[in-house]
C-alpha cells in the first residue's frame, strides 16, 4: 500500500515560491537599473576617468584606517560582551549598539555636537589636529559607526566558539591572556577575517553622518557614497550612476569574499 | 594561586576597559548633546536680525525650538510612524514566506540570493536611493506611471513606503530566515507524515517554534524603517515647504500634510539653522531606537544589524 501524503495545502509552498521569485526579480532590477540606464560605452568612459579613481582610493584608504581602529577596540570589546556576565548587560549592549540602530544622519548631528567639547577642543588646541570639516572628520564618523558594528560582529564570532576550550587551556595552567592569544584568537580567525571584511564594507558605505558633520570638499572628503549625493545635486547623472555601480561592486565583492572565507556574520 | 587570581582580574579589567570605552563613548555622544536643546543667545539674536521666522519667532526661541507647539513636529512623527508601520506590515507579509522558502526549499544558486540580500546591508544608502530613482523615473516604469497618471517618487504614500521597504525588508528577512533555520525541519516532516497538509504543518508546528525570532524580525524591520534616511531623501525629498494646495484633503485630514520623514527633518532643521529643533527630533529617534534594540537584546534575537 502506498503511503498517502496529503496533497492539500499545496498552495502554501507555491505561494512562498512565487513571492520569493518576484521579490528576487524586483531586487535584481533595482540593483541592475544603473547598468541598464548607463549602457556599456558610457560605463567604460566614466571608469577611465581619474576623478572616479581618486574618489575610489579616498574611500578605500579612509575605510581601511577606520576599520583598523574599530578592530583594535572591537575585538576585545566583543570578547568581553560575549564571555563576561555583568549586571545591566542588556542595557550596556543596547547603548553600545545605539550608533548603528539610530539613523546615521542623527549620529552625524550628534558628532557635530560633540566636536566642540572636551576631548576634541583639547586635541585641536594642543596638537593642532582639527577634527571636523576635513578627512579626520570622515574617519571619526566611520569609526563611530563601525566600532559598534565591529563589537557586535566580534561578539557573534566569539559566541560560536565553545567556552570548553578555554576552560581546558586554563586548567592546564595557561594564563588568561595566553589562552586568549593561543586558543581563542586562532579558533575565531575565520570569523574575525569575515567580520573585518563586512566592517570595511560598512565603513565604505557610511555617508549620512558626513552630510551633517563633515560636508564635502571635492578631492578631500568626498568619499564615494557622498560624491553620489553631490553629483546628483549638480545633475551629473553619468557620474552618479557610474559611481553607484562601483559602490555596488564593492559591496557585492566584499560580501562574496566574506562568504568564501566562510563567515556567517550573523550579528545577534 | 593568588597570582593567578590577580592575573585573571587584570585580564578582565583589560577587556572590560575596551567595552567600557565603547559604552562611555556612545553615552557621551548621546547625552552630552542634551544642552543643544537650549536655544542660545546667538541664535535668538540671529533670528531677530534676519526676521525669517515672523510670527513663529517666539516659538523658535523657546526651549528646543518649542517643538511641542509646532504642528510640524507632530505631523512628522505621525507620518513617519504610520508609514513605517505600513512598511513593516508589508515587509512581514511578504518577507515571512520568503524567509521560509529560502530556509526550507532547495533553491538553485541560493548563495547568490544570500549574497544579494547581505550586500544590501553594506550598500550605501545613497546608492539605494539612486537605484530607486532610476528604476522608477526612467524606462518602462516611468511610461507606466505616465499612463496611469500618478507618481511613485516624491509622494507620501507609495513613495515613502517603497523607499523604507527596501532595507527594512532585507533586515527583516535575515532575522526571519535565522528564526526558521533554528527550527529543526524534522518536526515538520513528522507532522506531514502524520497526515497534516503543508500549510497546516507550517501553521501549527514551525511557526509557533520560530515565534520569538519572527517577533524580533518584525521589531528589527520596524527599527530599520524608522532609521531610514538616504533612500527617503533621494526618492521623496522634503515636503515642508510645499504649498498646502499640493496635498489632498485626505492627507490633511490624517494630519500628514507639510510634514517630513523624521530623520530627514533632523537634517533639514539643522541645515536651516534650527539646531535645537533638529536635536529635539533626533532625541526622539534615539529613544525609539534605544528601546527597540533593548527589546531585541532581551528577546535574544538572531540576525543581521546594518
Amino acid at each position: 500500500m502506498k503511503l498517502a501524503v496529503t496533497t492539500r495545502g499545496r498552495w502554501w509552498p507555491a505561494l512562498c515560491g512565487t513571492i520569493t521569485v518576484s521579490i528576487l526579480a524586483s531586487y535584481l532590477l533595482l540593483i541592475a537599473s544603473n547598468w541598464i540606464y548607463l549602457g556599456w560605452s558610457d560605463t567604460v568612459y566614466f571608469f577611465s576617468k581619474t576623478r572616479m579613481w581618486e574618489r575610489f582610493w579616498l574611500t578605500v584608504w579612509t575605510s581601511t584606517v577606520s576599520t583598523f581602529f574599530s578592530l583594535l577596540i572591537g575585538i576585545p570589546a566583543g570578547y568581553a560582551l560575549s564571555r563576561f556576565r555583568f549586571p545591566l548587560r542588556h542595557f550596556v549592549a543596547s547603548v553600545i549598539d545605539l550608533p548603528i540602530v539610530v539613523s546615521p544622519a542623527v549620529v552625524g548631528a550628534f558628532l557635530f555636537g560633540i566636536t566642540t567639547r572636551f576631548p576634541f577642543d583639547w586635541i585641536s588646541e594642543h596638537y593642532g589636529l582639527y577634527i571636523g570639516r576635513n578627512v579626520y572628520g570622515v574617519l571619526l564618523v566611520q569609526f563611530t559607526v563601525t566600532a559598534a558594528f565591529c563589537a557586535r560582529l566580534m561578539k557573534a564570532s566569539f559566541d560560536m566558539i565553545p567556552v570548553r576550550f578555554e576552560s581546558v587551556s586554563r586548567s592546564l595552567g595557561a594564563s588568561p591572556l595566553r589562552t586568549f592569544f593561543k586558543v581563542v584568537l586562532p579558533m575565531a580567525k575565520n570569523g574575525i577575517i569575515a567580520s573585518m571584511i563586512v566592517v570595511w564594507a560598512r565603513a565604505a558605505a557610511e555617508w549620512e553622518g558626513l552630510m551633517l558633520f563633515v560636508g564635502a570638499t571635492e578631492g578631500k572628503t568626498d568619499i564615494m557614497p557622498f560624491a553620489i549625493y553631490l553629483d546628483w545635486n549638480s545633475g551629473m547623472m553619468g557620474w552618479v550612476t557610474s559611481m553607484s555601480i562601483v559602490c555596488i561592486l564593492m559591496a557585492v565583492s566584499a560580501i562574496s569574499a566574506m562568504r568564501i572565507i566562510g563567515g556567517k556574520s550573523n550579528v545577534w | 594561586m593568588s597570582g593567578n587570581k590577580a592575573n585573571r582580574k587584570a585580564f578582565k579589567a583589560l577587556f572590560y576597559s575596551f567595552a567600557g570605552f565603547l559604552f562611555l563613548y556612545s553615552l557621551y555622544l548621546f547625552l552630552s548633546n542634551l544642552d543643544q536643546l537650549f536655544v542660545t543667545e546667538a541664535a535668538v539674536k540671529t533670528r531677530e536680525i534676519t526676521d525669517v521666522w515672523g510670527d513663529d519667532r517666539e516659538i523658535m526661541n523657546q526651549f528646543a525650538g518649542g517643538f511641542w507647539k509646532d504642528p510640524y513636529f507632530w505631523k512628522s512623527l505621525n507620518l513617519t510612524v504610520v508609514t513605517t508601520l505600513i512598511t513593516t506590515l508589508i515587509a512581514s507579509i511578504v518577507g515571512i514566506p520568503t524567509a521560509y522558502a529560502l530556509s526550507r526549499f532547495r533553491i538553485k544558486a541560493k548563495s547568490i540570493v544570500e549574497i544579494l540580500f547581505s550586500s544590501l546591508i553594506v550598500m550605501p544608502g545613497s546608492v539605494i536611493g539612486i537605484c530607486l530613482i532610476i528604476m522608477f523615473n526612467y524606462g518602462p516604469l516611468w511610461d507606466l506611471q505616465n499612463a496611469l497618471g500618478f507618481r511613485f517618487a516624491h509622494s507620501l504614500f507609495p513613495g515613502m513606503v517603497i523607499a523604507s521597504l527596501v532595507l527594512s525588508f532585507a533586515l527583516g528577512l535575515s532575522a526571519w530566515k535565522a528564526a526558521f533555520d533554528s527550527v529543526n525541519p524534522r518536526f515538520e516532516q513528522v507532522a506531514r507524515s502524520l497526515g497534516s497538509s503543508r500549510w497546516r504543518a507550517f501553521r501549527t508546528v514551525t511557526f509557533p517554534l520560530a515565534k520569538s525570532g519572527i517577533i524580533a524580525g518584525i521589531i528589527l524591520a520596524w527599527t530599520r524603517a524608522m532609521a531610514e534616511f538616504s533612500a527617503v531623501l533621494f526618492f521623496c525629498g522634503t515636503f515642508m515647504e510645499l504649498p498646502s494646495s499640493r496635498f489632498s484633503e485626505f492627507t490633511k485630514f490624517i494630519q500628514m500634510d507639510q510634514a517630513d520623514w523624521v530623520s530627514v527633518a533632523v537634517w533639514a532643521q539643522v541645515e536651516f539653522g534650527n539646531i535645537e529643533y533638529g536635536f529635539a527630533l533626533a532625541f526622539v529617534l534615539v529613544l525609539i531606537g534605544g528601546i527597540s534594540v533593548y527589546i531585541m537584546h532581551r528577546i535574544g534575537a538572531k540576525g543581521y544589524i546594518w
